[in-house]
């Protein structure tokens, strides 16, 4: 056996499990960006939609919600594996990333709002100018955690056949017989890619902190 | 300075079977210096926030100029450009500097070109003498030179009116009498009495104004000073 | 904002647009493509597993390279695991799936089946120190057992073991892949695993220190190729290809090659 060529059939599989993050995570920022600010801004209705969305998307097995979106949802549209697992774990990461980006609106004093309003900002100048920098801010811790999840999430689609890490280990692992060995590289991928992102995020953070006298 | 500038007709506002104040008539005319003293809890921050549009009447209008601002088809995003407003903690943007704070506006309301509204800007903190603050945040200024970026931020839009919402948490109180032209007395939701400051300190008509008066005289020690709000 | 709301309207499409399978052949469909979409579950050597450099391979894996050229197509090899293959295939997320399946009454309700290409049989697995006595399967019945989950021996064991009451519930284990039945019967978790008899040789041979007690066909038997529900056209092409595998002896050679040490 070659150790040193399976450890590199292992590692090859970080191209999918960071591709698979790069769609995910955006597009859940995005679409929980949007849920947030429809639950937090608008009328009863929609308020009580984006909650359930919430709610029911936070009750799921990740890994069910991935085979509901991409068996059943995506039916007969020509997506790959790659592309449907990404936007599904996209779609599970938005209910996770509404509730972030809610809690940092929530927790932008309303006072911000009302100042914006008394120079003549309507509410979505408002939000744009005064309210999300200010979230977006607040919002950096929660989101680093969320960013490890969703890393650690990607490995769920290799059961829709995406060969990321954790399914490369398993295949190796299988014709290898050497569980630990095949399990140990993965578990030492997964580790760098959530320490660097945590890394990364903290230094943005940092940046990104308003000066303020002690 | 005959011109009404803002004429308050009938103004109530009730949270549920909670009035907070009814029936408020007051004109404000041009140049002048209105205050609203009263006890706390009695309507006065409500007031200002009805006369601005940030919460709605339930009855009455609020004319600005000749102009009927709680009309159903007036644009209260316009409307409130020509209502400055300074609040009593101020609401600085935390995320911006002093100058940027003064900005916002300029750019995002009143459309200015970028250098234009750089110059303007400077020259309302200069107005307020924080011009050397211009890089500050919020954070790193303290109270009444937050206050100061406040007046500048509203002051920059060139309102035709100025509120203040208890200005005198960093402000002189003493100065309050020297500096007004009419004192309002407000108590339980309604306008107990006004007049000069002259008339309203010292010849009180109402035994109301005058317990008020007496409270705040105990509270602070001195005949011509109250807690002055408005 | 604007580019938001036209993600999820894009969303919404997305997920709006179901079932609009193509009505035209699939075999037809395949042959114009040059290209044949199989999926298998790459863990379950000799029949299918990944090599050293990476590539799909094993019997399952080149009989069905063989079948495709002969198809004058390329087979694309998905892998994905055993319990999503039939989902796979009824939804058209692959042409069919090859994955040492065997002809299954529940399975046939929801999909087709080529010919048989192979007959395999089960074997049960102990450690070198077993002493029990497993010539009669059904003994089975006082042990704690282990078998992958979803395949045959997983319903022969469920259908006449714990069904009937013989085998209680906790002392079946379904793993999700072979190799994990096999670790945890090296670690005397379980007593006895049942699988393939030609993967549980080869697990012997890896692992060391177990035997195989008993051979014969009690689910498995013959091994099929998985196609979507109905396709006839695909079905007879695929069953001509055995019948002429079989007739060259392509498919015992492979069978040497792979199956014997």
């Amino acid at each position: 056996m070659d150790v040193a060529r399976f450890l590199q059939y292992i590692a090859l599989g970080t191209v999918y499990t960071v591709g698979v993050t790069l769609i995910a995570l955006p597009s859940g920022l995005i679409l929980g960006t949007l849920f947030a600010l429809l639950n937090v801004y608008s009328g009863k209705v929609v308020k009580w939609f984006t909650s359930l969305y919430s709610t029911m998307m936070r009750g799921i097995p990740p890994i069910v919600l991935l085979f509901i979106l991409y068996f059943i949802v995506s039916g007969n549209i020509n997506l790959s594996p790659f592309w449907a697992g990404s936007i599904s774990l996209g779609i599970v990461s938005s209910a996770y990333q509404m509730e972030i980006i809610r809690g940092a609106i929530l927790s932008v004093s309303g006072g911000q709002m009302m100042a914006a309003r008394a120079i003549g900002m309507s509410k979505s100048q408002a939000i744009r100018n005064v309210i999300f920098p200010q979230t977006l801010r607040l919002a950096i811790p929660p989101w680093s955690n969320e960013a490890a999840i969703v890393i650690k999430d990607s490995s769920l689609v290799y059961a829709l056949g995406v060969p990321e890490i954790l399914r490369r280990a398993q295949l190796i692992s299988a014709s290898t017989q050497q569980p630990f060995l095949a399990y140990a590289a993965a578990a030492a991928i997964y580790f760098i890619l959530v320490f660097v992102t945590n890394r990364l995020l903290d230094a943005l953070e940092r940046r990104l902190r308003i000066p303020a006298n002690p | 300075m005959t011109n009404p500038i803002l004429t308050i007709k009938n103004l109530t506002k009730k949270y549920g079977d909670n009035v907070v104040f009814h029936d408020i008539n007051l004109t404000v005319n041009e140049g002048d210096t209105i205050v609203i003293i009263g006890p706390s809890g009695t309507g006065k921050s409500t007031l200002l926030r009805c006369i601005n549009l940030l919460t709605r009447a339930d009855e009455g209008q609020v004319w600005l100029d000749d102009k009927e601002i709680t009309a159903k088809d007036c644009d209260e995003d316009v409307v409130r450009q020509h209502i400055g407003m300074v609040f009593q903690n101020f609401l600085l943007f935390n995320h911006l500097t002093a100058l940027d704070n003064v900005l916002l506006g300029l750019t995002k309301v009143k459309h200015m070109k970028p250098e234009e509204a750089k110059v303007k800007a400077l020259m309302e903190l200069e107005r307020v003498g924080l011009s050397d603050r211009a890089g500050h945040y919020p954070g790193q200024l303290s109270g009444g030179q937050q206050q100061r970026v406040a007046i500048a931020r509203a002051l920059a839009m060139d309102p035709r009116i100025m509120l203040f919402d208890e200005p005198t948490s960093a402000l002189d109180p003493e100065l309050i009498g020297e500096v007004s032209d009419r004192i309002v007395f407000l108590e339980k939701g309604s306008i107990v009495e006004e007049g000069t400051p002259d008339e309203l300190f010292y010849h009180p008509q109402h035994e109301r104004t005058r317990e008020f008066l007496w409270k705040i005289t105990e509270l602070y020690g001195k005949k011509e000073t109250g807690k002055i709000d408005g | 904002m604007k580019r938001l709301i036209l993600l999820v309207v894009v969303l919404t499409l997305t997920l709006a647009i179901v079932g609009c399978a193509s009505s035209t052949d699939h075999l037809a469909a395949i042959k114009d493509a040059g290209k044949l979409v199989v999926g298998t579950s790459a863990d379950y050597p000799p029949f299918e597993y990944v090599d050293e450099v990476g590539n799909t391979t094993g019997f399952d894996v080149e009989l069905m390279n063989e079948i495709g050229k002969r198809m004058g197509v390329t087979v694309e090899w998905t892998d994905m695991p055993f319990d999503s293959l039939i989902a796979a295939v009824q939804e058209g997320k692959i042409d069919m799936t090859i994955a040492c399946m065997n002809y299954d009454e529940e399975r046939d309700k929801t999909v087709d089946f080529s010919d048989a290409y192979y007959t395999s049989e089960d074997a049960l697995v102990v450690l070198e120190g077993f002493t029990g006595d497993l010539t009669d399967p059904m003994n089975m019945a006082n042990y704690t057992v282990g078998a992958q989950s979803g395949t045959t021996q997983d319903g022969w064991i469920t259908d006449n073991l714990v069904t009937p009451g013989l085998l209680p519930e906790d002392k079946f284990m379904r793993y999700e892949r072979v190799d994990q039945v096999a670790l945890d019967l090296q670690a005397g978790r379980i007593d006895v695993m049942m699988s393939d008899y030609v993967p549980a040789q080869a697990i012997v041979d890896q692992f060391g220190g177990m035997k195989v007690v008993y051979h014969g066909v009690l689910s498995t038997g013959p091994l099929n190729i998985v196609i979507p529900d109905g396709d006839k056209n695909l079905q007879a092409e695929l069953n001509r290809i055995i019948k002429e595998l079989q007739a060259e002896g392509f498919i015992d050679d492979l069978a040497v090659k792979y199956f014997s040490e």
